[in-house]
């Protein structure tokens, strides 16, 4: 037997072993494990302490596409306490345009201090975006056992850029 | 009897026939061990932005008349993903059924494949170990290949290791519904690594290895066929018979090799077979490459006697046989696909149910004076026959008449007001040049052109005459010559065909016109100009290569997402690059035609300009549309990191 034979038999032994070890019919281990696990979410205990919310939002128009990009900087939260697993809710509301969109983000369990938290940047046709500002809100919702509390609540103005 | 059993036993001798019989395999479907290994790559690179997801809403149409199918019917009774209000299902007798017939019956045994093999290896694992294994597979093909084993197996098994536990540790369930919807995947996947390793097989008859790797591996990993390689729609399984049929058609028209499988003839009722299956898929794009094949075939055949059509008419009636039997379940006629010619391409997303007969009750005054039967016979034949041609006159009459519709297809497209309209606002539609930026190699033809014309007017009127007797009359012309006018016809007949639909809104890559990517980098390796620059200069043009896709993907990704540009924004960023660099590349090449010092800038710019194609197709998979888990689960998560960055 020659030395590449012996280690190519090697490596594919070890890669379907372990495949066939973990599979379904033999499952000596379960290799496949959700990452993120989904029971128990928005439950929990948390309390914010500090909030950091941008005070400006732009609305620029998009590189080549006749549209306008709407960017809300990341906001950040203090949790002095946090456990379970409670959910955030980081949203933009611009009732001018009839327009709200919020990003939840699932907290995990026992980690305190400064989170950051964004929101899923979103496009605008041409003709939608008239003027040169608009008034908007932006909201920090928490979620835990103890229902939903509104952590941050304030106006912003969303700037338009040509 | 103890000879027989101590045979048996004997594993010398198995190991032997086993390889006997893997070399006549893979002889047969990729040539040789270069299109083995182009093959391997491909289905690596395609791996790696492999959701297992639903990219557009036909997708769903296709993986549920899969599911059905699996199960043994046509009908489509209940939906496994999604509803059943999809586009391009199909309605007759009040019962719901797919399309692209083809397609979903080729990934019918890669289902039951998948369904056996999932019973055994986790699914989630599963491609996974697959993807390590290739990659060892790979590392053997490039060890023989270059005559360094050890050094390619230790390499190759390292990562392969390395590589799989990196995966087994972040794997993730993958849901067991969605094996459909992979085994439809795993088809197109094929076809794609298929379509690479065939226009290497073309070429390595035509030229040398060394052209054909490059022009097998640039077909997909430069273009837009690598984008659609793991989307369960038609367009990667058509360019992968259209490629087939190239080669099949050369093969039928070069001199028999001593080593040879099939004679001149056999290759050529092969490639009418080929068309026969594309005919199942898509019956429109059947009959475009039917057209293009019988009207360059006939007249450069060797000889067309008797026992050639019957040989070829009879290969062709029976490979239309799945076709006509599917039709006659379906609407119980076997010439009505189950969307006629009138619906080329994608129904418009708002229509859904029944709107693909194309059949209309115009019958004329001529008919009526007919008898009857006669009468709406040919009343009907009429009907089809201008379904069949109506497309081409169409097409002819638009790029007449509207050039900017052309222009905006293959140059520029930017933002098209009533396309991005349907595109969320999003400039996300790249015109061909956009989007595969080496396709500007094709202005050479016009150098070459001006070449022979040069060259003709240098002669006397008697050679001209001479040479137009000896190409077109008295001997057949050369098999390189007749592949390019079927290369040539095919991509006139499917752009012709197309055109009046274009530009049109979720074609990212202008899908429709996906076989001109290939048949492209086919017209522009045939150029001699660009053969001696990758013969002389090819370690320059793979390495500018190699660096505009380590460094320029990474460059364009800060600047996407440093700047906020939206994915419409990311994607015009690729455009304008694409368009600069392809319009250095298309002067270069012109330029090469006429004087070889230009071929160290042609290839420079080609190489960037091929890395540009294959930066958008890694950049779409991995940052800009996301719609699945990956099938491998590290790609899962460098797109969460690049999400977050």
């Amino acid at each position: 037997m020659n030395r590449p034979r012996v280690l190519v038999y090697a490596t594919v032994t070890i890669i379907l072993g372990v495949s066939l070890l973990s599979g379904p019919a033999i499952g000596l281990v379960d290799l496949t494990t959700p990452r993120y696990d989904m029971s128990g979410l928005g439950e929990g205990n948390a309390t914010v302490d500090r909030v950091d919310a941008p005070s400006s939002v732009t609305l620029e128009r998009a590189y080549q596409s006749e549209s306008y990009y709407l960017t809300v900087p990341d906001a950040r939260i203090h949790f002095s306490s946090l456990s379970g697993k409670p959910t955030v809710a980081y949203g933009i509301e611009i009732s001018e345009l009839g327009y709200s969109r919020s990003t939840t983000h699932f907290m995990t369990e026992g980690r305190t201090g400064w989170v950051t938290i964004s929101l899923r940047e979103d496009t605008f046709a041409n003709d939608e975006v008239t003027k040169s500002g608009y008034d908007g809100r932006l909201t920090i919702v928490l979620r835990d056992s103890g229902g939903k509390t509104l952590v941050e609540n304030k106006s912003v103005r969303i700037e338009v850029e040509e | 009897m103890s000879v027989e059993f101590s045979r048996s036993l004997d594993l010398g001798t198995l190991r032997q026939r086993i390889r006997s019989t893997g070399y006549l395999l893979g002889r047969i479907l990729f040539g040789d061990r270069v299109g083995f290994a182009i093959f391997l790559s491909t289905l690596l690179f395609a791996g790696l932005t492999w959701r297992v997801g639903f990219f557009i809403t036909d997708n769903y149409t296709l993986a549920n008349a899969l599911a059905a199918l699996g199960e043994g019917h046509l009908t489509v009774e209940k939906p496994v993903y999604g509803d059943l209000e999809t586009p391009g299902m199909q309605i007759s007798d009040g019962r719901l059924y797919g399309r692209n017939y083809g397609q979903i019956a080729l990934a019918v045994p890669l289902l039951w494949t998948l369904q056996a093999v999932t019973n055994l290896v986790d699914f989630g694992l599963l491609f996974a170990s697959l993807w390590s294994l290739l990659v060892l597979a790979l590392a053997i093909q490039i060890g023989v290949l270059t005559g360094r084993r050890w050094t390619a197996v230790a390499v190759g098994s390292t990562l392969a290791l390395t590589i799989f536990g990196w995966n087994a540790m972040l794997a993730e369930p993958l849901a067991g519904t969605l094996v459909v919807m992979a085994a439809l995947q795993l088809g197109t996947v094929l076809a794609t690594a298929l379509t690479g390793s065939t226009l290497y097989r073309l070429f390595s008859r035509m030229h040398d290895h060394r052209i054909a790797l490059a022009a097998g591996s640039m077909a997909v990993f430069a273009t837009p066929v690598g984008f659609w390689a793991a989307i369960p729609k038609r367009h990667v399984t058509v360019v992968a018979i259209i490629s087939a049929v190239l080669y099949t058609f050369y093969r039928s028209r070069e001199d028999e090799p001593a080593d040879a499988l099939i004679s001149p003839l056999g290759f050529r009722a092969l490639s009418y077979a080929l068309v026969g299956v594309l005919t199942w898929i898509h019956a429109g794009e059947g009959f475009v490459v039917f057209l293009a094949l019988l009207l360059v075939d006939v007249p450069t055949a060797r000889r067309n006697d008797g026992r050639s059509i019957l040989v070829v008419g009879t290969a062709f009636a029976l490979s239309l046989g799945p076709f006509l039997i599917t039709n006659w379940l379906i609407s119980g006629d076997p010439l009505r696909p189950t969307r006629m010619l009138t619906q080329f391409g994608e129904l418009t997303e708002d229509q859904t149910f029944g709107s693909g007969s194309g059949s209309g009750s115009s019958s004329s005054s001529v008919y009526e004076l007919l008898p009857p039967t006669l009468g709406s016979i040919a009343a009907e034949l009429s009907n089809r026959v201008s379904l069949l041609f109506g497309p081409f006159v169409q097409g002819a009459r638009v790029s007449v008449t509207q050039p900017g519709d052309i222009y905006r297809t293959v140059v520029r497209a930017g933002y098209i007001a009533g396309v991005g309209d349907l595109d969320n606002s999003q400039a996300l539609n790249l015109t061909l040049l956009e989007s595969a930026p080496i396709l500007g190699g094709s202005v050479g033809l016009l150098g070459t052109l001006a070449l022979v014309v040069r060259h003709r007017l240098d002669e006397t009127t008697q050679s001209i005459r001479d040479d137009f007797t000896q190409t077109f009359v008295t001997s057949t012309p050369a098999p390189e010559r007749s592949t390019d006018a079927l290369v040539a016809l095919s991509a006139i007949f499917v752009f012709l065909v197309y055109i009046p639909r274009l530009p049109l809104h979720a074609q990212v890559t202008v899908r429709y016109l996906l076989p001109l990517y290939p048949l492209a980098v086919y017209g522009i390796f045939r150029l001699a100009s660009i053969r001696r620059t990758v013969t002389e200069r090819g370690r320059l043009a793979l390495w500018s290569y190699l660096a505009g896709v380590l460094f320029g993907s990474q460059l364009i990704f800060v600047v996407v997402s440093l700047g906020t540009v939206g994915r419409g924004g990311a994607l015009q960023l690729h455009a304008v690059a694409g368009l600069v660099v392809g319009t250095v590349f298309a002067l270069a090449t012109l330029a090469s035609t006429f004087d070889d010092r230009f071929d160290p800038l042609t290839a420079v710019s080609g190489g960037l300009a091929a890395a540009l194609g294959t930066n958008l197709v890694l950049l779409s998979g991995l940052v800009y549309f996301q719609y699945g888990p990956y099938v491998l689960p590290m790609m899962d998560w460098l797109a969460d990191v690049l999400a977050a960055a």
